[in-house]
């Protein structure tokens, strides 16, 4: 029997990019494994859990644990940013909550991000994927630091036939997304932006890769606005490209 | 959130000098810090310990805080624990009325002179301010807090007090303040610094310093400098007063030693800070004060920010901030900047500063490099939650700075999202404004007031999301019984050492590094070479301690703290090969003063006191001496664009005799 995960898709993803969804079915068809989609998911409560604003999130991460807690398997999800949320985030939001605190720590020992699901959970690197031209990876923050994946997503896009995967300077910067705060702080946040764009010009590849849609909505909104060439792709829609 | 915030940083962003200067910070900070952790291989187990030790003291602040009390006391100085700020102020102006008193009494009309080196608790207690209201006259004398205070401002990162001026900034302020011609050459800055700070310190009637570390068992207070102003404001002056907040606090030696090895390298890149000031006693003839601030900091130990107060102020965490990098420090508008000041500025400084914490993306740079692995972004959350502790005791307002439109459409999104069919058609919605807002493009240039549209454009939202596609999605799962392996797990290769060198060797090359200079030479060359050395220098006259009396030949000996002689000549307790450190003791001859106002120190150490680590120098830390001091290198700033500049106020040149006695 091929093994069974419930994909939480992420509000983002759902919302502004499902084909990136698709794509992550694909890779994870790829990888044997079967997925399951608990269609009363909405959104993992962390724009408000972020802003501070407790009393907003607790209800949607409520109703998050009540989705997954009944679905068999890992969770699987296409962001570093909302898996760390799931797992440590819930755990801060339901530290007075016995009862909920519980159930968070068992949802958070079997989320994962889709990469690190991946390659430390099913032991793949070579999902037989291939993509002409020259690619550059951004970690995402949440996703280097706070779930402290890296080495995951470089050995699948190394993987990646055909593809050249170039390094970007200053990898580790943050690319000023941040949630609510590119909205508090706009000025703050396009100054980062704009470093970080730079940077993926000075790699010359056409193509940038993350593994979180915040950041990557963020990039590709900022390349639309000054006109640069260049485009933002997930993770999933490379690995999820060609071969099969 | 005070509306000035965002106009602060709109300020930072167009002024080019401080933006260079900050990029400048960010990048040497984080090249010095990772070169000098590469010498300290367990770095991550130090971490680790260091988490761990802080903890126990914030869990049991007041035990930790009433042995510490009754260690100083014991070690004869007087102690005075304040509530607040206006307490601390208070105290010590007492005390400086009292010493005024006595001024007065020998030079009536002469304000009292008051030499200051770097503190953070005093900048937060505003003492400056209130000392000055008083009549007297306050000198900052770390190079980079004086050149702030010259210009009337206060420091804006805790380390690098005028990281945000560049060396023409300095030369205008000193050719105006100092009537000096104009000159953008930073050792000439220094040195003009310098001559007028040495006559402050030896004229000081008291000098107030700070305190890095608080040791609880030997009642010992630990501060670390490099331009050896910290050693002069707490050796020289007849009254020393020294602040420290109530958290500072290490249980041992053995826990100091371990600090000492991750304070220095996260905050500057060294091994060891230049001056490492052991204090125990006050030196014959001195008194000494220790003001034990609270002012906040035990409501923060009772919040669920209490893993704030692990923090040893070394500041990597705002050279690694991306915030900070922007902002620089003024225009949080709080003395302590950064990620740690957004955490616990609200708690010491002012509740509505609690509003910094929402200027963060919460990218975690804070806590990857936080020497004592405080999980940074996870208090930033809780203040925005509203756990700073209020003045009354009261919980702060959740979301305090999160604009008024941000949180109705959280509020709203709440409700949208609280089910799948009301989120369904929340989605539905907004794709369909989407396409009335922008029906010609695939994304929308929305304005910017809205904070997206300032500098980006936001996708429309999908004609059908992915809820709608997935009951039409097939799959074709491959290879179903593909077995999950052991994560193959990749970890960063561990730091290879050089290999091992004879304890002279390493010494010789680590003091080498640090522009120090050895001579090893056999006992009996010893008076010789040394006649040699000051006869070469021109060199007459000489302050010794009483290691030194016993070696110098044909040259006067002159009493110490005379300001006219350039060498002093010094023994040693022992020497640490792995960070090119001198151990110094107060003792009864004049070691400290010796080795500290002129501008050559020879020290003469036998090699077989020569040590490995600071860790094995930890017996001789123990002994009663009043005060020590661990020396590494000449005295050395680089508080004017980061540019190391050597001899400060401490000696600019180190040579070191050490006989060989195996």
């Amino acid at each position: 029997m091929p093994e069974t995960v419930q994909l939480f898709i992420t509000c983002l993803v759902d919302t502004f990019h499902p084909a990136i969804g698709e794509a992550m079915v694909r890779v994870l068809n790829r990888a044997g494994v079967r997925v399951e989609f608990p269609s009363e998911q909405t959104c993992c409560g962390q724009p408000a859990f972020n802003a501070g604003l407790r009393a907003d999130a607790r209800p949607l991460a409520e109703h998050t644990l009540r989705v997954l807690d009944g679905a068999p398997g890992a969770v699987v999800i296409p962001s570093g940013s909302c898996a760390a949320m799931l797992r440590h985030g819930y755990l801060d939001l339901f530290a007075g909550q016995p009862d909920w605190l519980a159930r968070a720590r068992a949802l958070a020992e079997r989320t994962y991000e889709l990469c690190e699901y991946l390659v430390d959970v099913r032991g793949i690197t070579e999902l037989g994927a291939c993509w002409e031209g020259t690619l550059t990876y951004h970690p995402s923050c949440h996703l280097l630091r706070g779930l402290g994946v890296d080495a995951q997503p470089r050995l699948l896009l190394g993987a990646v036939k055909g593809a050249r995967v170039i390094e970007l300077p200053e990898r580790e910067d943050c690319c000023g997304f941040g949630g609510v705060f590119s909205l508090e702080h706009p000025e703050l946040s396009a100054e980062f932006l704009d470093r970080k764009l730079a940077n993926f010009e000075k790699t010359k590849a056409p193509t940038l890769v993350t593994a979180d849609t915040g950041c990557l909505i963020h990039l590709q909104g900022g390349l639309r606005r000054q006109g640069r060439a260049g485009r933002v792709v997930h993770i999933a829609e490379v690995l999820a490209r060609g071969g099969g | 959130m005070p509306p000035d915030l965002r106009a602060r940083i709109r300020r930072s962003l167009a002024d080019p000098n401080l933006q260079a200067a900050l990029d400048q910070n960010a990048r040497r900070r984080m090249e010095g810090r990772v070169a000098a952790f590469a010498s300290l291989p367990d770095h991550a187990a130090r971490r680790a310990r260091a988490h761990a030790v802080k903890e126990g003291v914030v869990a049991h602040l007041d035990t930790h805080l009433e042995r510490f009390l009754r260690a100083v006391n014991a070690n004869g100085i007087h102690t005075h624990p304040a509530a607040d700020a206006a307490e601390a102020v208070g105290i010590i102006l007492g005390i400086l009325e009292q010493q005024a008193a006595v001024k007065g009494a020998s030079t009536p009309g002469e304000p009292l002179l008051v030499a200051k080196s770097k503190s953070m608790v005093s900048e937060e207690i505003e003492l400056n301010h209130a000392l000055e209201a008083c009549g007297m006259r306050v000198v900052e004398t770390d190079l980079g807090e004086y050149i702030v205070q010259l210009r009337g401002e206060r420091p804006s990162h805790i380390i690098t007090p005028a990281v945000h001026l560049q060396r023409g900034d300095v030369g205008r302020l000193f050719a105006e303040k100092l009537d000096l011609p104009y000159t953008e050459d930073i050792p000439t800055l220094t040195q003009a610094a310098r001559k007028v700070l040495r006559r402050v310190f030896l004229d000081a009637d008291v000098g107030i310093s700070g305190v890095n570390f608080g040791v609880v068992d030997t009642g010992t207070l630990c501060l670390v400098t490099n331009e050896g102003n910290g050693r002069m404001v707490t050796t020289l002056p007849p009254v020393h007063i020294a602040l420290m907040g109530i958290e500072r606090l290490v249980p041992s030696l053995d826990d100091l030693a371990l600090f000492l090895s991750l304070l220095p390298r996260s905050a500057t890149g060294q091994k060891l800070s230049v001056y490492t000031s052991l204090i125990n006693a006050p030196l014959p003839g001195q008194t000494r004060h220790l003001i034990l601030l609270d002012n906040g900091r035990r409501a923060l130990s009772r919040s669920p920010l209490a893993e704030s107060l692990s923090c040893i102020r070394c500041g990597a965490c705002l050279n690694a901030c991306p915030v900070f990098r922007e902002m620089g420090g003024h225009a949080y508008g709080s003395i302590y900047p950064g990620p740690i000041g957004a955490v616990i500025s609200g708690a010491l400084v002012h509740p509505d500063l609690a509003c910094l914490a929402q200027a963060s993306t919460l990218c975690g740079a804070c806590r990857e490099v936080c020497p004592v692995d405080i999980d940074l972004p996870a208090l930033l959350l809780r203040v925005r939650a509203g756990d700073s502790p209020m003045p009354d005791g009261r919980k702060g307002r959740p979301g305090a700075g999160v604009p008024f439109s941000v949180r109705l459409g959280l509020g709203a999104f709440r409700h949208a999202a609280g089910r799948a069919w009301s989120f369904a058609l929340f989605q539905r919605l907004g794709a369909l404004f989407s396409r009335l807002y922008s029906p010609l493009h695939a994304s929308m240039r929305l304005p910017a007031w809205t904070g997206w549209g300032f500098s980006k454009d936001l996708p429309r939202l999908a004609g059908t999301p992915f809820r709608a596609r997935w009951r039409t999605l097939r799959q074709d799962v491959q290879g179903g019984d593909s077995d999950p392996r052991a994560a193959p797990r990749t970890r960063p290769a561990e730091p290879t050492l050089p290999p091992p060198q004879t304890l002279v060797a390493q010494f010789t090359a680590e003091l080498s590094a640090l522009g120090g200079h050895v001579h090893v030479l056999r006992a009996g060359n010893l008076p010789g070479r040394l006649a040699e050395f000051l006869f070469d220098r021109g060199i007459e006259r000489v302050c010794v301690d009483e290691a030194g009396a016993a070696l110098v030949r044909g040259v006067e000996i002159v009493p110490h703290a005379d300001p006219d002689v350039t060498c002093g000549v010094t023994g040693a307790l022992c020497g640490i090969a792995e960070s090119g450190s001198l151990l110094l003791a107060s003792g009864r001859g004049e070691t400290l003063s010796a080795s500290l106002l002129p501008a050559i120190h020879v020290a003469v150490l036998k090699a077989s006191r020569l040590v490995a680590t600071l860790a094995e120098a930890r017996p001789l830390l123990n002994e009663h001496h009043a005060a020590m001091v661990l020396v590494s290198g000449p005295s050395r700033t680089a508080d004017i664009e980061m540019t190391l500049t050597i001899g400060v106020h401490g000696p600019g040149e180190l040579h070191v005799f050490l006989i060989d006695d195996s």
